[in-house]
């Protein structure tokens, strides 16, 4: 097996984000599928993609724009 | 005052991180790499470009390599000439051939140097900047500046009035989040800015004889609710951070949006002013993308950011100036030892939570009212702590700002097994019925006037067997004595005739991690209203000891020069302290009291200098 590299695209290991830690996947364009040096994380692109939707799903907000009167609202909310 | 200062700092980095280090692929360490200089200087003029765009002037701040590239010198001066941009100066970016050859070091981190060598390099820098400019900066920065180091670049070039002095809360979760390998460990600064003191730059100066001569701000302005259990880099003005974060859905970042706009409300707790930077290198928007995010994405999200940035200026929300000019206007209109206040709320995790953030040159506290309004976090400026840090000091890499409190690091309400976790809170007790204020959840208002600042938390309900009773908590600061006043009222009862009684407790320890630190060798106290003292020197032996007529309980922690203290102002309130284990490495102090409807028990809560020191 030749080493393994960057790929396509740059992802972090999913199952490290969960627990905050950045860590690049490096990528084994044999097989075609990213691994994690630090865990035991391996998979495909759509499984990394999985992993992050599952990841932003803590910001429920992520999308919600709040203005200054939004905020200051909140002010008056028991 | 009406007062939003906006400061936009671009620093033309020759070999920046992100860039250079590609290790994986087999690159050699090739710090004069044509490509990388040319890909650098041409982010570099694109942001400068986005910005001007965008009508906001900038202040460029030159790294060693900068100042040996014809090319990025010609730049900063054209900027100047047709921008207004500050020429500045900063200590980040020091990698290159020129510096190599001089010093033989590799360590980007200037506060991370031998003292001798941040000497050498100062008087370089600052030389060689006078030498390519013809004058010496007045702004400088890097994402630490020890107290050491800013008094000596401060004795040697005394026209330097502001500094990028710190990373706010860049400590043990940063440097996990980085792999354990990203070296600005240092919690425990102000989020805004501040005049530093002369003992510690991450303390605000108590007063003139203090002032360490410039003006400190954070390296970006941050989420301050975000940060609290989450590594901060994820959550501050820069776009790179809320895409490392995942806050983005393509290139559509509303947070960046909200954090400029939560800022903007940070004026109604400020006297009117408020003040928010970013600050950034090309490495996060090179061609290659950053984190998963591709090249194009990341310019948007910089034109974007900027574009926000000057409607706020278009529409005379938001004034852009530039470091040095932000310096004068803070010591024209501030107070040297200016607090600081935030009462921050949740705009991403769709919770109604929200945290109230206090700084003065006595404390910094962090009051959390899901947890009740309890003190979460506690830094003792008043202890006036030297840190130097870098290599041939004790403190080394770990620049933070020690805690006395800190409930996520050392646990808080929530323990495993035994023992208690370090917090200021109180315990409400009705017959064999106990609960704790952190387990009831609540929002708060603010209020300030001469000389104090107020949080005043809504009011909770606890629940007994056979007695519910509705309390009220409120912390009025008093600026710069290192006292908070602490009211805990009963505003409601299911029956009048029935008291409770209030605990007004600390659990505290100290530290800069998650780690316990040794204790032995504390000092608890309770001074009884008859002037009697009863003293422990800490032991871990699980002691206690209580009167039911104290005057005041207190404990000094000397590994952090500090004494606390509680005082109640009621007549007739109990005093103890206990003293803790090793599986519960915390000492702690208390006052309490029956209190019937209607009533509080108020008490004074004291952080100050442990005697014997810095003198």
């Amino acid at each position: 097996m030749s080493q393994g590299i960057t790929g396509p695209i740059n992802y972090r290991c999913p199952q490290c984000l969960f627990r905050a830690i950045d860590y690049d996947l490096l990528y084994d364009k044999e097989q075609e599928q990213y691994y994690c040096r630090r865990c035991n994380w391996e998979g495909d692109e759509s499984e990394i993609l999985g992993y992050y939707a599952v990841y932003k799903s803590q910001y429920k907000h992520r999308l919600k724009r709040w203005t200054v009167e939004m905020i200051e609202a909140k002010d008056e909310e028991a | 005052m009406d007062k939003f200062i906006i400061n936009v700092i671009h620093r033309p980095e020759l070999v920046p991180e992100y860039i250079n280090t590609d290790a994986v692929e087999g690159k050699a360490d090739d710090l004069g790499a044509e490509e990388v200089v040319g890909e650098s200087l041409d982010i570099f003029r694109l942001q400068q470009d986005i910005a001007h765009r965008n009508g906001i002037k900038c202040t460029i701040q030159m790294t060693y390599a900068a100042l040996y590239n014809d090319e990025a010198i010609a730049l900063a001066k054209q900027y100047h000439e047709e921008f207004g941009d500050e020429i500045a100066h900063t200590f980040l970016g020091v990698n290159c051939e020129e510096f190599r050859e001089k010093y033989g070091l590799k360590d980007p981190a200037i506060w991370l140097y031998h003292m001798d060598d941040k000497k050498r390099i100062v008087v370089d820098s600052f030389e060689r900047f006078k030498e390519v400019f013809g004058f010496y900066p007045t702004s400088t920065g890097s994402y630490y500046m020890d107290a050491e180091l800013i008094a000596f670049m401060k004795e040697k070039y005394p026209m330097v009035k502001i500094a990028v002095a710190t990373c706010f809360e860049e400590g043990p979760k940063v440097f996990r989040h980085a792999n354990n390998s990203w070296y600005t460990i240092m919690d425990g600064a102000p989020w805004t800015a501040w005049v530093p003191s002369k003992y510690n730059s991450q303390a605000i100066a108590e007063n003139e004889e203090d002032d360490l001569g410039i003006v400190a701000v954070p390296h970006l302005s941050r989420d301050l609710l975000a940060i609290q259990d989450n590594a901060g880099d994820m959550f501050g003005t820069h776009p790179q951070n809320v895409i490392r974060g995942l806050i983005n859905e393509g290139d559509r970042l509303p947070f960046q949006y909200n954090l400029i706009d939560q800022y903007q409300v940070m004026k109604k707790y400020n006297k009117g002013y408020s003040y928010n930077l970013i600050y950034v290198g090309p490495g996060w928007m090179g061609k290659a993308g950053r984190w998963e995010t591709g090249y194009e994405t990341l310019v948007k999200s910089y034109e974007d950011m900027m574009a926000y940035y000057g409607d706020l200026k278009k529409e005379g929300k938001a004034e852009d100036l530039t470091m040095t000019e932000f310096a004068d206007w803070y010591r024209e209109n501030k107070a040297i030892n200016e607090p600081c206040c935030a009462l921050w709320k949740d705009t991403l995790f769709g919770t109604k939570n929200q945290v109230f953030w206090y700084a003065d040159s006595q404390m910094r506290a962090t009051v959390e009212m899901k947890m009740g309004g309890a003190i979460v976090d506690l830094r003792p400026y008043a202890s006036k702590l030297r840190r130097p840090v870098g290599a041939g000091t004790k403190a080394n890499q770990d620049a933070s700002y020690p805690y006395i409190v800190h409930s996520r690091y050392r646990a808080g309400p929530f323990v495993h097994y035994a023992g208690e976790g370090a917090i200021k809170s109180a315990k409400i007790r009705f017959g064999k019925e106990e609960v704790d204020l952190s387990s009831c959840r609540t929002t708060a208002t603010y209020e300030e006037g001469d000389g104090w600042r107020k949080c005043i938390l809504r009011p909770v309900t606890v629940e007994f067997q056979t007695l519910e009773v509705q309390i009220q908590t409120s912390y009025t600061f008093k600026e710069n004595t290192g006292e908070i006043i602490i009211s805990r009222k009963v505003v409601g009862s299911s029956d009048p005739t029935k008291k409770v009684v209030i605990d007004e407790f600390l659990t505290s320890c100290w530290g800069t991690t998650e780690y316990p630190e040794d204790l032995t060798g504390c000092t608890l106290s309770v001074i009884g209203k008859d002037g009697e003292r009863n003293d422990l020197s800490y032991d871990y032996r699980c002691r206690e000891f209580k009167t039911d007529e104290a005057a005041t309980v207190e404990a000094v922690i000397p590994m952090v020069q500090t004494k606390v203290s509680l005082t109640p102002e009621n007549e007739g309130c109990a005093g103890y302290y206990e003293e803790g284990y090793s599986f519960a490495p915390n000492l702690k102090i208390g006052v309490h009291k029956e209190i019937a409807l209607d009533e509080a028990l108020v008490s004074t809560f004291k952080i100050e200098q442990a005697d014997g020191v810095n003198s």
